[in-house]
């Protein structure tokens, strides 16, 4: 299908490079890392590894401009103070039909401090990297607390954390995708472009490369100290269709995901030994009947299956969110309040496992500490079909505790970048595999008039995600256990609890990978995560069918 | 009076000046952007989180012949302007050739505007914090939850090319909104205003509408369908807001369009809508002034788009206008919807059965020939029987055409500026009337409150 599993370098060990860090670590190994890890070990003899010691990307003189940060506000009033230097380097490179349509990179790099006054928080950051800029920051930080804390006062309370005095992380990863040239990059883009550009009808064909480099140095008051670095990479494609006529068009987009990775998964996608396939599509698509409204039992392929559950399953288990942190711009949600919903609202089959994480290899959100030196970990969101947990911060843990029994963070806590405070975004969350070696052919067979679709299409869910409406980029029409055509206008419509309860069927682990986001949005000033869903190929029975066109 | 926000026009001017004497390239074009963001917000009736940053980046465009490449940092001494400029060239060197490329723009004519209002670049965390308490008091009283926001920019621009283009311009934006909700999470309203002018923002107004829609609000069951709909000028304005890329030559001229003549080409000069529909663009347009010139030195002046529901023009790139031996003409940078003489409130008395929309949620394409969105209705949306408001109702996924919907447009209210993103922060100013349609498609009931 789309993906292939591609070679992991075996010195990659996600999760485990911080293992023999300081004092404590709860966290447990993810099975499934485990068993790709093992299994791939093998094949990984060749690559070249990446050097740790490459953590260490914060200079002697950032660090102590953190700690004079700490230091002015503890003296100006704060009893808790964190503090990040981030520099985030993005490096886009795009083409257009046979030529290039950008070449472009951005830095960006600065300093923050986030403190705690009274319970109330103030964020100040700034770019001038002086002592006397950084000393201004911090006190202007202060300020903005103090006076919240005397006109309406918040009651944030921090869950405990161990403390990490010289820690380091580094996405796994065996080509810094920076070390790649433009012109090798642009020279892929344009041999694929030129690919799609043979099939017939194939009018345009656009596709991008998008390489994020993310330097975090992160300081606490409570004396944590972690040096991590992130390779995040996005590939992207789309390639449109035009009828004979001129007066119809379809565009295969969406055909691959993006990774927390490093180059040698671009080169593992094949994006020109696979485009004549999108191609191809793309035309059948013009040649596709509408499909016909009413009831499918729907197979939904990783591609399409991770958006649906990143805003289904992922966004309504936001705690901050189930609360009304959210309710002025991304919302509320169906799984609230938490005391009349954790361990008590079915959301789906008992076969149905979503984990939590930020530790799964290539996840968007995997992560070594979070942005308030919280260490990464794996944790059950939904158990057997029933809702058990959300995704926390520090000062949100306390707020379910007596629910959950857990009085620590899950460690959830992300600022975009230098400029923005950091606050809960969503982790990983990914439906399990089933026990059985279920394949994608096995889910087809068992399946009488159905639609199977891949890649994400057009998506919309309502602010407390019940209602969704969710499209897809090919859709097959299954019919008595065998792929019949090719349809196209069709996008699948329900509310969430019903969907997911629906779910019949899950394949095994060999269907299973991750889709992505770069721009999951949240939080007003509006701040981007980047994010990763796992997922099986899934059946889902008797769904709603709307035609589109 | 206090220090503008951002870079002064001769810091601009000076670091333009430096990084083109820096560069050895064909051409180089530089882009500044130099701001600061404060904000505050609200959430569960106390103030959740509030801060603020400022920020300078310096794009730097690289070209040798057709090869294109720009490097953009927030690094700027010397040395590090320096290197930036090095690295854009040695990209550039290396980048294939871009057929699409135009030579820079030599000076333009352009006339200035003013988009900078003291009051809103003066705009301190304490003032923001009394809003934020105001709000709050008036949610208590009424027995209710605020959550809110305050989005303050202030900041300058500035634009050089190796041709001789200089511009610079200095603007602020303000965006307050709220969402008032009942304890039990069962009811909930919202209103926002924005401006560049805080003095335009009426942050009392903004809190008692919101507590009113709240204490109004909750739902009772309605069939979806297709039904005569009132849409605020906010819900009017998240959907217009997407018209500002629909209004585009070279997609038309493609074959991607609702503006694509079936037999190639593109609709200028065809009626398309009904003719009450005007829209244009107007940088100088008082309260949502923006830049007179793009990101490429294209100037802007006031334009129209649909004249009494006639296509009247389409954007065009450099590129694109040279290929159809046409004038280029920039996108619009804010939007425009002329607004009529009728009020809110006799829209609602001319409706036998109708449905009244205080704003819109999770807006997505779904068909861009026929300018079709869908998304949900959210914070207010209620039943009109017999030219009154009967009862507040559930909420609704629409999936609409934005063509019909421009056709079947009954009435309009004045036009004014809304808080047209779904974030709520400051953005391309919009401003619009509110609406009365026929048809309006209702196709499901959201669940959400």
């Amino acid at each position: 299908m789309a993906l292939r599993p591609l070679p992991i370098p075996v010195n990659h060990r996600p999760s485990v490079s911080n293992l023999g860090s300081p004092i404590h670590d709860s966290r447990q190994f993810s099975r499934r890392n485990f068993i790709k890890l093992a299994g791939a070990g093998a094949a990984a003899g060749t690559v070249v590894s990446a050097a740790p010691a490459a953590a260490q990307s914060m200079t002697s003189s950032e660090r102590a401009l953190l700690l004079l940060a700490i230091d002015v506000a503890r003296d100006a009033g704060a009893h808790y103070s964190d503090g990040r230097v981030i520099r985030t380097q993005f490096e886009a490179v795009g083409a257009r039909e046979l030529r290039v349509s950008r070449v472009q990179s951005t830095d960006s790099f600065g300093i923050n401090i986030r403190v705690l006054v009274g319970g109330s928080w103030g964020f100040s950051a700034t770019q001038v990297l002086t002592r006397e800029a950084v000393t201004k920051m911090a006190r202007d930080a202060v300020a903005i607390a103090t006076a919240n804390n005397a006109v309406a006062p918040s009651t944030a309370v921090l869950a405990p954390v161990d403390v990490y005095p010289n820690a380091s992380w580094v996405t796994p990863h065996s080509i810094d995708p920076f070390t790649v040239s433009f012109e090798d990059k642009a020279a892929l883009l344009l041999k694929a472009n030129e690919e799609a550009l043979r099939g017939s009808n194939v009018r345009y064909a656009a596709s991008n490369i998008l390489c994020v480099k993310e330097e975090r140095l992160v300081a606490t008051s409570e004396g944590s100290f972690i040096d991590q670095t992130f390779y995040r990479i996005n590939p992207s494609m789309n390639i449109t269709a035009i009828s004979d006529d001129g007066n119809d068009f379809q565009t295969r987009g969406a055909v691959v995901e993006p990774a927390g990775r490093g180059y040698e998964y671009i080169l593992g996608l094949d994006l020109v030994g696979n485009a004549p396939k999108w191609a191809e599509e793309a035309a059948l698509k013009l040649e596709a009947p509408s499909v016909e409204p009413g009831k499918w039992d729907l197979i939904l392929h990783p591609s399409n299956l991770w958006l649906t559950i990143h805003e289904s399953i992922g966004h309504p288990t936001e705690l901050d969110r189930a609360l009304g942190y959210e309710a002025n711009y991304a919302g509320t949600s169906f799984l609230h309040p938490p005391e009349e919903t954790l361990g008590q609202t079915r959301v789906g089959p008992d076969f149905m496992q979503f984990v939590g994480n930020r530790t799964e290899f290539g996840g968007c959100a995997t992560t070594g500490w979070d942005d308030e030196g919280v260490p990464a970990e794996e944790w059950p969101i939904i158990e057997d079909g029933i809702f058990v947990d959300y995704q926390t911060t520090r000062d949100q843990a306390e707020w379910i505790s007596a629910q959950t029994g857990i009085t620590r963070s899950h460690g959830c806590a992300y600022g975009q970048n230098w400029e923005s405070m950091p606050f809960q975004r969503m982790p990983n969350v990914s439906l399990m595999p089933g026990k059985e070696d279920i394949s994608e052919e096995d889910v087809i067979a068992a399946t009488d008039h159905g639609i199977f679709i891949e890649g994400r299409g057009s998506y919309s869910i309502d602010q407390q995600r019940y209602n969704i409406q969710f499209a897809g980029q090919v859709f097959w029409e299954i019919k008595n256990g065998k792929k019949h055509r090719m349809l196209r206008d069709a996008a699948y419509v329900g509310r969430t609890p019903e969907f997911w309860n629906s779910l019949d069927v899950i394949g095994g682990d060999s269907t299973y990978f991750l889709g992505a986001s770069f721009s999951d949005a949240k939080g007003q000033p509006i701040q981007v995560n980047a994010v990763s869903h796992g997922c099986p190929v899934s059946l889902f029975r008797d769904i709603d069918i709307i035609n589109t066109a | 009076m206090a220090e503008a926000k951002g870079l002064s026009k001769d810091d601009l001017q000076s670091i333009s000046n430096r990084i083109l004497e820096l560069s050895e390239a064909d051409h180089c074009r530089v882009r500044i952007n130099s701001g600061w963001r404060g904000y505050t917000r609200v959430a569960t009736n106390r103030i959740t989180s509030a801060g603020g940053s400022e920020k300078t980046s310096v794009n730097i465009t690289s070209v040798f012949g057709q090869r294109v490449a720009s490097v953009e940092t927030n690094r700027l001494s010397d040395d590090e302007l320096r290197q930036a400029v090095r690295r854009s060239e040695d990209m550039a060197r290396i980048a294939p050739v871009d057929p699409e490329y135009i030579e820079e723009l030599g000076p333009q004519i352009i006339a200035p505007i003013n988009a900078y209002y003291d009051s809103t670049g003066e705009l301190t965390p304490q003032t923001r914090a009394v809003a934020a308490a105001l709000a709050i008091k008036q949610a208590q009283s009424a027995d209710q939850v605020v959550a809110s926001y305050m989005d303050v920019n202030a900041g300058s621009t500035a634009l050089a090319t190796s041709n001789g283009f200089y511009g610079s311009h200095a603007h602020t934006g303000v965006a307050y909104t709220l969402t008032s909700r009942s304890p039990d999470g069962r009811q909930s309203g919202w209103a926002g205003d924005e401006a560049n002018d805080w003095n335009n923002i009426e942050s009392q107004r903004v809190a008692n509408d919101a507590v009113r829609k709240c204490r109004n609000w909750r739902k009772t069951a309605l069939e979806p369908g297709e039904y005569t709909a009132i849409l605020e000028p906010t819900a009017v304005g998240m959907l217009m807001r997407n018209m500002v890329n629909v209004f585009n030559q070279r997609t038309a001229d493609e074959g991607r369009s609702f503006f694509s003549k079936p037999d190639g080409g593109n609709r200028i000069g065809e009626s398309l809508f009904d003719d009450k529909i005007n829209i244009f663009s107007d940088p100088a347009y008082l309260d949502a002034e923006t830049s007179p010139f793009n990101s490429v030195g294209q100037p802007l002046a006031k334009q129209d788009w649909v004249n009494s529901g006639r296509l009247q023009e389409l954007a065009r790139s450099r590129y694109w206008a040279q290929q159809k031996n046409q004038q280029p003409l920039a996108s619009p940078s804010n939007l425009i919807m002329a607004g009529g003489d009728d009020s809110l409130e006799e829209m609602i008395a001319s409706t036998r059965r109708g449905v009244l929309i205080t704003r819109f949620w999770y807006i997505r394409g779904i068909n861009p020939k026929t300018i079709s969105y869908t998304g949900l209705t959210r914070d207010g949306t209620f039943l009109i029987e017999n030219g009154r408001i009967s009862r507040p109702v559930t909420n609704f996924r629409f999936n609409q055409s934005l063509v019909d919907m421009l056709r079947n447009v009954q009435m309009l209210s004045p036009a004014v500026r809304v808080a047209a993103s779904e974030s709520s922060s400051v953005s391309t100013p919009i401003v619009v009337p509110a609406i009365k349609v026929d048809k309006f498609n209702l196709s499901s009931v959201s669940d959400a409150i």
